[in-house]
């Protein structure tokens, strides 16, 4: 049972798509209600998953391996050569990304009652969506991660264009074209690697670099190795999206559906940073050493830079847009502060970003379908007609802006402890963001709840109700307590971040 | 009982809690929850402190977040200054809320008020009874949030939204300054956990500069949240808030956190004299700065505002001239008795419906017991023998002389006397003289906000005798015990007879004053200055700070941010824009060569096909 | 018994190649075009049974696949005319440089 846990928990969505699949067109609640439904039995195996590792259980136990595909004909030297298996794993930090794919999705298909229109198409892409996700965090090799980072893009490309705002189109468009570029480097580096070691196993190929184990075939030099860490993390950096490569991601977050934004910023940017930790640092940490420095001035960049622009946005969606771009700064900025506090902080940034994110746009769907507009000057006075959104929007700004308490003030400490250790200039500079950051949201939240009450928005009944407590709830919950607490999610990261600093060569 | 000392702040907490959830429904009976939670507490922190009487210092942690092989740990801790500051915060905590009960009557968000309350009294309780740097801060910003929330109350009316955001930026400021520090400090001694911190201190791991920047750092944050100069603008602003909150946030208890950091890290302080410089200089300046704004500002609450802001200049300039006690001494007789002014001043504008003094007068036959309530603080304010304040601020007084620093010693001076007329003029024009008021029916606040401020007055006249010359310095010799090496030493400062005596007749002539301008009318108003001189506008106008921050700060962030949406829009999308321009055109150019002419086709491909058997004739097959 | 060398064969079917080639690679008229086409189909069933007789490993494989091919040269021809055919019937000519519909 143990070794089929992790491939039932990765394609557990298919029951859901056979279900929809077997729909009539017409039948919008059932359908509503199988695709939620489907993205149960991966929430429902995580946890369990979850419970496992909690009462003791090694993660080892789960992976499981299964020859797949063989190159050639080189059993003679070695039958692991030019194989690629269908090999699942887990390990702490996948296991705490699953997490977050499983909720955030449930939650998301909960968000996405405000799907207009062609519910079956929609709930069918949602749930292979979802399957792309977990296996991204579950594959222990390159070409399974790339078939399933690949398998991410193309739902999420018709889910943006097909029921987004005004101009998803162009959005899915420059969507798909920067992805797309970002993983043809990707799929470069992999082929050169597994060229040249005739692996494509992560753990294989982390030894093979790190401990200077040879490859059979030409060994990689020093500068190949430079070059392959630096197209990693370029690749990686698109999805992050880290500036200057960050133009896509502002027109998706403005242009997609709430429900999938709460997707794509909750889970898909967070495998830009999972890429860099396992890839990037993970297999040539004494490259990435040397470019840590550049991460980190690209991190400060990011952080300023959408904190610059999220203050002189007008419309709402697009203050959350370059501010996810400031946050995913504070993730670079950790992962280059190579000490714990620092990758530790990114980690806990990511996570806590999907959380934050997930939420805000949610409260963004609410809102638009309330009142059918996002620019902060339509709005205001919002704190009278819809008291308890307001809360909740005062909350998760508050949360935003790393609040202690919540779960952003824990990665933004940390990562701020890790570089002032390693860079304190390039921190000191970093720091004047925090302030800005309070700036554009204080500014943001309260155009849209303070102040006079805008004619436009002047309504009963328009608060939360009902379902859309369930998101609302549940993400503003989990944010507070990973801030109260957050050795809860200190825990499992132990382990591979010990490793990684062992790669990297102590503090 | 210390070892339940936890459940303290959880009380308040549950006010908040309860209140949120019931979403309003409870109305007006939200009070009695706030009111009987606080009571718990305060309860407790009494409990406490006499215990701390007795008993040494508790502490218990536990561990919070590990990184690497470090834990970092929460918990909480009973000292002499927590256990005292857990009563104060508690205590008019407890009075505000009763108070409010009577100020708030009628306000359709009632209970989301003392959802705030209990929001705020117990991110300030978990403040005081933070046993590491890291904790302090976690509600430190917590607190401010609290702060933010409760200025912005009247979310509707634009100058409290400005009011509150303003607040939490220029707080944000100071705490990102405090952030720092703290993360320096950590690196230098290897801990959040004072004792550690100190112990590391002062066996000197950390050299001079070193130590210098973290404490002046961490001395930015105290700026922040005590509305210090530069950063004290916000303050004043705030009594855009509810009165009641203007008097347990921005006089009693929040801002007096600036305070409490500094005592805390005293000990760090101290192993830097130039950040002891900074501390007092910075102190001084405010403490003079502020008093001449209060001088001419005509709102009531805001005189009050500049009053504290001045006030907190003072405690910051007893730290910064070593005397700690003086510093904590003061802190919490200026807790009772700016507490006290400002329910006062709740119930006159609760009376006549206008915070502006010029439209008051003549209150004090119509108002019988707000009138000498408010007499009582502005007595203790201006330091009139026997009240609290009187000691107090004699103590600081001393400090400065002892220290030696004679120039901060003069400011001081001056700005006691400052205090003493700006005071006065408040009273004399709120109370005598005849009535410019637009209400006729001028009626006493009921008896729930009575009864909070008589238990203020009653502290605002005792506190003092905790530590005085005659009876004993009982304050100093407790906060002292267990800690002299760390805290310098000395339970009271010594000094010349005389300062005392001086002390008092600069007040008095102050007093004196002001009845003779405000009261009397002996000297016209224009006697000091005129209202259209320079001086007086430049003073009316707080010294344009507002504006200097508006045309520097605020335009440069400002343009930044326009010239990076500029640089967004067409270089970083020129260069997008260029990427798929060009692959366009290359995409054109295959195209046209797509001319349909199915031979041609053919044409190519055959040809293709001979340059590969040329190279694969002459390389032999293999490229290398 | 001295025949025909197999170089024969082959510069013979390489001849034929490269006149079909060049027929359908020049000529406008799409019937010529075809009947190239077929010609190379038939240089390379020269090769085959070329090879199947006098290759150094000579087996019946290389004839019975010529068989193949001639097969599917008819059918080809046959598929060939036809849509020849319904094209001249559409757009009255047979001539090759006006079918160019497939342009970008």
């Amino acid at each position: 049972m143990n070794v089929y846990l992790l491939s039932l928990l990765v394609f557990s969505p298919l029951l859901g798509i056979v279900m929809v699949a077997l729909m009539p067109k017409k039948e919008e609640r059932t359908i509503k209600q199988f695709g939620f439904f489907g993205t149960l039995p991966p929430l429902f195996l995580s946890f369990f998953l979850c419970s496992q590792y909690y009462s003791g259980v090694a993660l080892s136990l789960f992976d499981i391996k299964v020859n797949w595909i063989r190159f050639g004909n080189l059993e003679v030297y070695d039958p692991k050569l030019f194989t690629v298996n269908f090999e699942l794993g887990l390990d702490g930090l996948s296991l705490i990304f699953i997490l977050l794919t499983t909720i955030i999705s449930s939650l998301a298909a909960i968000a996405s009652i405000y799907i207009k229109q062609e519910w079956k198409g929609y709930y069918l892409l949602f749930l292979i969506l979802e399957i792309g996700m977990l296996g991204v965090f579950t594959a222990e090799n390159l070409i399974l991660f790339f078939i399933f980072f690949e398998m991410t893009l193309i739902p999420a490309f018709f889910l943006i264009g097909r029921w987004g705002f005004l101009e998803r189109e162009k959005a899915s468009y420059s969507f798909l074209i920067y992805n797309g570029i970002g993983s043809a480097v990707l799929l470069v580096v992999i082929l050169i690697l597994f060229a040249r070691t005739g692996t494509t196993n992560i753990a294989a190929l982390t030894q093979m670099m790190t401990m200077g184990g040879v490859s059979l075939f030409a060994p990689i030099s020093g500068s190949m190795k430079y070059g392959l860490c630096l197209a990693f993390l370029i690749a990686f950096a698109v999805k992050l999206p880290v500036f200057p490569f960050h133009s896509w991601m502002v027109r998706v977050h403005a242009e997609a559906p709430p429900s999938i934004v709460m997707i794509h910023a909750g889970v898909l940017l967070k495998i830009g940073a999972y890429g860099i930790i396992r890839f990037g640092m993970g297999i040539f940490p004494e490259q990435y050493k040397s470019l840590a420095f550049t991460v980190v001035l690209f991190g400060v960049l990011s952080f300023l830079y959408g904190a610059f622009l999220a203050l002189v946005q007008t419309d709402f969606k697009l203050v959350l847009a370059y501010s996810s771009i400031s946050h995913m700064g504070i993730v670079m900025m950790g992962l280059g502060a190579l000490n714990e506090a620092g990758i530790q902080g990114a980690i806990f940034q990511v996570i806590s970003h999907g959380l934050i994110a997930a939420l805000l746009f949610f409260l963004v769907g609410v809102l638009y379908e309330r009142t059918g507009t996002t620019m902060l000057p339509k709005l205001g006075g919002l704190a009278k007609s819809m008291p308890v959104f307001s809360g909740f929007m005062l909350a998760c700004g508050m949360a935003s802006l790393g609040l202690p308490g919540m779960s952003g003030f824990i990665s933004e400490f940390m990562v701020f402890l890790g570089l002032f250790k390693s860079q304190p200039t390039l921190a000191a500079v970093g720091v004047i963001g925090l302030i800005l950051t309070a700036v554009y949201i204080l500014r943001a939240v309260m155009l849209m709840t303070f102040g006079k009450t805008n004619s436009l928005v002047e309504k009963e009944k328009w608060d939360l109700k009902g379902l859309e407590f369930v998101p609302a709830l549940v993400l503003l919950g989990l944010i507070i307590s990973v801030g109260v607490y957050p050795n809860l999610l200190g825990g499992p990261l132990q382990g591979t971040i010990e490793a990684m600093m062992l790669a990297l060569g102590g503090r | 009982m210390m070892e339940n000392a936890w459940l303290i702040p959880i009380f308040p907490l549950v006010t908040f809690l309860v209140l949120l959830l019931s979403g309003g429904r409870l109305r007006e009976r939200g009070a009695y929850i706030g009111i009987i939670c606080t009571l718990a507490s305060f309860i407790l922190s009494l409990l406490v402190l006499m215990e701390r009487f007795k008993e040494p210092t508790y502490k218990i942690t536990i561990d919070w977040l590990s990184i690497g092989g470090t834990q970092l740990k929460a918990g909480f801790e009973i000292n002499q200054l927590n256990a005292l500051m857990l009563v104060i915060v508690s205590l008019v905590s407890l009075l505000v809320q009763l108070y409010s009960k009577g100020y708030m009557k009628g306000e359709e968000r009632f209970s989301t008020f003392y959802a705030y309350l209990g929001f705020f009294t117990f991110a300030m309780l978990g403040l005081v009874m933070a046993p590491n740097l890291l904790q302090l801060y976690f509600f430190w910003e917590l607190v401010g949030v609290g702060s933010f929330l409760l200025i912005g109350f009247y979310y509707y009316k634009q100058e409290a939204k400005n009011a509150a955001k303003k607040a939490f930026i220029m707080t944000r400021i100071g705490d990102v300054g405090l952030l720092v520090g703290i993360i320096l400090l950590f690196w230098g001694t290897g801990s959040f956990e004072y004792g550690e911190i100190f112990q590391a201190v002062q066996s000197g791991v950390i050299s001079n500069e070193g130590l210098t920047l973290i404490a002046i750092l961490i001395f930015i944050g105290a700026v922040g949240k005590s509305g210090q100069f530069p950063l004290h603008s916000w303050l004043p602003d705030a009594m855009e808030g509810p009165t009641p909150v203007s008097a347990l946030i921005h006089a009693a208890t929040m801002v007096a956190a600036g305070v409490y950091l500094v005592a805390t890290m005293f000990p760090l302080f101290l192993a830097s004299s130039a950040a002891m410089q900074v501390v007092a200089i910075t102190g001084g300046f405010t403490a003079i700065f502020a008093a001449s704004i209060a001088l001419v500002q005509k709102d009531v609450k805001r005189v009050l505002a500049y009053s504290t802001v001045s006030q907190l200049g003072f405690m910051m300039l007893a730290l910064g001239t070593a005397g700690y006690v003086a510093g904590v001494f003061h802190l919490m007789t200026h807790a009772f008795f700016k507490a006290l002014l400002f329910l006062a001043a709740g119930s006159v504008i609760h009376a006549i419906h206008t915070q502006d003094i010029e439209k008051m007068g003549g209150l004090w036959g119509k108002l019988n017991w707000t009138g000498p309530l408010f007499l009582t603080g502005t007595l203790a304010i201006s330091g009139f023998p026997l009240l609290s304040g009187f000691f107090s601020k004699d103590e600081i007084l001393m400090a400065a002389w002892e220290n030696g620093n004679y120039l901060l010693f003069a400011l001081a001076v001056i700005t006691s006397f400052l205090t003493a007329f700006y005071m006065f003029r408040l009273f004399f024009m709120i109370f005598t003289g005849e009535s410019r008021s637009q209400v006729k029916q001028v009626k006493e606040s009921p008896s729930i906000m009575l009864l909070p401020m008589l238990v203020l007055a009653f502290l605002a006249v005792i506190s003092g005798y905790v530590q005085t010359p005659w009876f004993g310095t009982f304050l100093g010799e407790w906060l002292m015990e267990g800690n002299e090496t760390l805290l310098g030493g000395n339970s009271h400062s010594e000094g010349p007879v005389w300062i005392m005596v001086m002390a008092v007749l600069v007040s008095l002539a102050g007093i004196f004053l002001a009845y003779m301008i405000y009261a009397k009318k002996k000297l016209p108003r224009s006697w000091l200055v005129q209202e259209n001189n320079e001086f007086y506008r430049v003073l009316d106008n707080k010294y344009y700070i507002d504006e200097i921050y508006h045309f520097t700060v605020g335009y440069a962030i400002k343009g930044l941010s326009l010239f990076l949406s500029y640089i967004e829009r067409f270089i970083v999308g020129g260069v997008v824009s260029t990427v798929t321009i060009s692959i366009e055109g290359l995409g054109k150019i295959g195209s046209k060569l797509q001319t349909g002419q199915v031979q041609r086709y053919g044409m190519i491909a055959f040809l293709g096909l001979a340059v590969l058997l040329v190279i694969f004739a002459v390389t032999g097959g293999y490229l290398r | 018994m001295t025949g025909v060398p197999l170089s024969a064969y082959l510069v013979l079917a390489l001849v034929l190649f490269c006149i079909g080639l060049y027929g359908a690679l020049t000529k406008r008229n799409a019937v010529i075009v075809l009947i190239s086409i077929e010609l190379m189909l038939n240089a390379a069933n020269i090769n085959l049974v070329a090879f199947s007789k006098l290759g150094v490993t000579p087996s019946i494989t290389g004839q019975v696949f010529s068989l193949f091919t001639i097969t599917i040269a008819a059918a080809e021809a046959a598929v060939g005319l036809a849509i020849l055919m319904s094209l001249y019937r559409n757009r009255k000519t047979v001539n090759v440089d006006e079918m160019d519909i497939m342009k970008h």
